[in-house]
């Protein structure tokens, strides 16, 4: 066996490192003893007035839990069940220091966040609004698709000045915000004498809106394909539109499904927007029952159905996009 | 050969991308069953000189007359004129969604509107030939480069094509997987395609072409057999490359 040469001068650790310091069991231990002492004997009791004292109190706590638990989350040595339970501690203790802190007036929580007797007998009117709320998601996203895909075909075209008219369509709809969209279209054209109701209005404004982002997508997928496809195509006597439908966009369909499905969930959320324009979607039927319970207790009903309908699709969008990843970085 | 058809005659062609002259004036004939390879320094035009001729790219002024017919003319439908002359690139440009045999039969059928049974049985017949007949169901990513380039081949021939263009279709190749490719060029050489050739493979040219166009700049600068141009060349320009290659 040949002797190893001793080259361990040109690799060892020549500045001091806090981090691997911190990361020592004792250190780690008697930071956290600090911790349970500091909330013990120096935090001040909720009936404190408050003063510029008593904030920077709070906040060097919280600095201090952060910096107790973080130490901890960021070693990677440490075993993951040790650092969900760090995680909970930390999100327990923030939790705590809201509820002793805030002002807030929890008695009330039960009475107007969940009171579901007033609800008794009116869900109907909240999954009335969840069904136009979906319809107008549906439609309008067959819009947005078709748009998008119309737009991006024409753009492969490449002609200069039709590029010019179909870049202004995108840039403007990506830069107003979709609620000045629609208050335009549902309160500023009848003065023109063009008035559109509520439904068609909220369609428009989503196609024409998502529509724009749609055909960056779209667009973004058909450049994706190698332009040595486009050529093979016409050089086998492949017409412009055979050549689009049987070669670009069947391979540029796998690039746009997980952009495109990201798009589609935004606007399906975006669909609140319309509740300004009197739509009679899920918001706004639970701004209705708002007002005449006076209870925003059907507000926080909406808000659980939105995240239960959204929840599995925003997941759906995480797959495919780490699906298209994965096939990219083969 | 004088009294064969004139296949490809090319007058005065010129194109300009922008500011960049790149063919400057090349005119050549190319008669039935003639193999031409066409030669020359990187970027000397060679690609874009094939590319004219079928219109992947516009000719900026020229004539061009395929099969006696100006192809630059209005009434013209340059996907008709495609048809009669298959194309082979360097990078294959296999269409990666579709197989071997779907790669082969899509333009038979959407083109010459021919049944699925006939384009399938003319596919075979051409991967059989190419010696792929077991890989019909195989997608290109799976296929090896000589491979693919021999689907690509059987893919232009479904067309049944007068005329076969092939630019650089050995260059991107693994060195064993050359003569396969080189094999299938030969035998259609034999059976009479007319054919123009970018390639550098000398064995390949010294047996099977039967002119040479050595491009420089842009500019047809020798234009003969391959016994002249390999052995009995006096101009600079050639033998200058030709001591690069060899
Ligand atoms: N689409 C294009 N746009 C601009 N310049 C191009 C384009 N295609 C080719 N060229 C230029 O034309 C010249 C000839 O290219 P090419 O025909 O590919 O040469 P070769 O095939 O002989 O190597 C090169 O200088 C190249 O940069
Ligand atoms: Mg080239």
């Amino acid at each position: 066996m040949s002797t190893r040469p001793d080259n361990t001068h040109k690799f060892v650790r020549t500045h001091p490192s806090w981090s691997v310091w911190l990361r020592r069991p004792p250190v780690v231990a008697l930071s956290f003893a600090l911790l349970a002492s500091y909330a013990v004997f120096l935090l001040p009791s909720a009936e404190t007035e408050s003063s510029l004292l008593f904030y920077l109190n709070i906040n060097l706590f919280i600095l201090y839990v952060l910096f107790c638990t973080g130490n901890v989350l960021a070693d990677g040595k440490k075993p993951e069940s040790l650092k969900m339970l760090v995680a909970l501690a930390l999100i327990a203790i923030m939790c705590w220091l809201f509820y002793r802190y805030s002002g807030a007036e929890w008695h009330r929580l039960r009475e107007f966040f969940f009171n579901w007797e007033k609800l008794q007998g009116k869900w109907w009117i909240l999954w009335q609004g969840l069904e136009v709320t979906l319809l107008l998601a549906f439609i309008s996203g067959i819009g947005s698709v078709l748009i998008g895909l119309l737009v991006a075909i024409l753009h492969t075209l490449h002609s200069p000045t039709l590029n010019f008219f179909l870049r202004v369509y995108i840039d403007v709809f990506r830069s107003i915000p979709m609620i000045v969209i629609m208050v335009f279209i549902f309160f500023a054209l009848p003065f023109m004498g063009i008035s559109l109701g509520s439904i068609v209005t909220t369609v428009l404004a989503l196609s024409l809106g998502y529509g724009a982002y749609a055909t960056e997508c779209f667009r973004a997928g058909i450049e994706s394909v190698h332009t040595g496809q486009l050529e093979a195509a016409r050089s086998l006597g492949l017409s412009r539109w055979k050549t689009i439908s049987k070669i670009i966009l069947p391979q540029a369909f796998p690039v746009v499904i997980p952009p495109l499905t990201g798009i589609l969930v935004a606007m399906l959320k975006d669909t609140a927007v319309a509740s300004i324009v009197a739509a009679p979607e899920l918001l706004k039927r639970a701004r209705e029952l708002y007002t005449s319970e006076t209870n925003p207790t059907p507000l926080v009903a909406a808000a659980l159905i939105y995240l239960m309908v959204l929840i599995p699709l925003v997941r759906v969008v995480n797959v495919l996009e780490n699906k298209l990843g994965k096939k990219r970085s083969r | 050969m004088n009294d064969a058809e004139t296949m490809i005659e090319v007058v005065d062609l010129h194109k300009h991308f922008k500011d960049l002259h790149v063919l400057r004036g090349i005119s050549t004939t190319v008669k039935q069953s003639e193999v031409v390879a066409v030669m020359g320094p990187s970027g000397s035009g060679k690609s874009t000189f094939l590319r004219c001729l079928n219109r992947l790219e516009e000719p900026s002024s020229g004539h061009i007359y395929i099969e006696g017919v100006d192809i630059l003319a209005p009434y013209i439908d340059i996907n008709r004129v495609r048809t009669e002359i298959g194309m082979v690139f360097q990078s294959f440009n296999l269409f990666p969604h579709l197989t071997a045999i779907e790669n082969i039969k899509l333009a038979p059928m959407s083109v010459r509107k021919l049944s699925d049974k006939e384009a399938v049985d003319r596919g075979m017949a051409l991967l059989e030939k190419v010696d792929l007949a077991e890989k019909a169901d195989t997608y290109p990513e799976q296929l090896s480069g000589g491979q693919q380039q021999r689907v690509a081949i059987a893919r232009a021939l479904a067309m049944q094509p007068q005329i076969m263009f092939f630019d650089e279709p050995t260059s991107a190749l693994d060195p064993e997987m050359i003569g396969e490719v080189l094999d299938v060029m030969r035998n259609m050489a034999k059976e009479g395609m007319t054919m123009m050739v970018v390639s550098h493979e000398m064995g390949f040219i010294k047996e099977a072409a039967d002119r040479i166009l050595f491009l420089v700049d842009g500019e047809v600068v020798e234009d003969g057999t391959p016994d002249h141009i390999f052995n009995r060349t006096t101009h600079e320009r050639t033998l200058e490359f030709l001591s690069k290659i060899i």
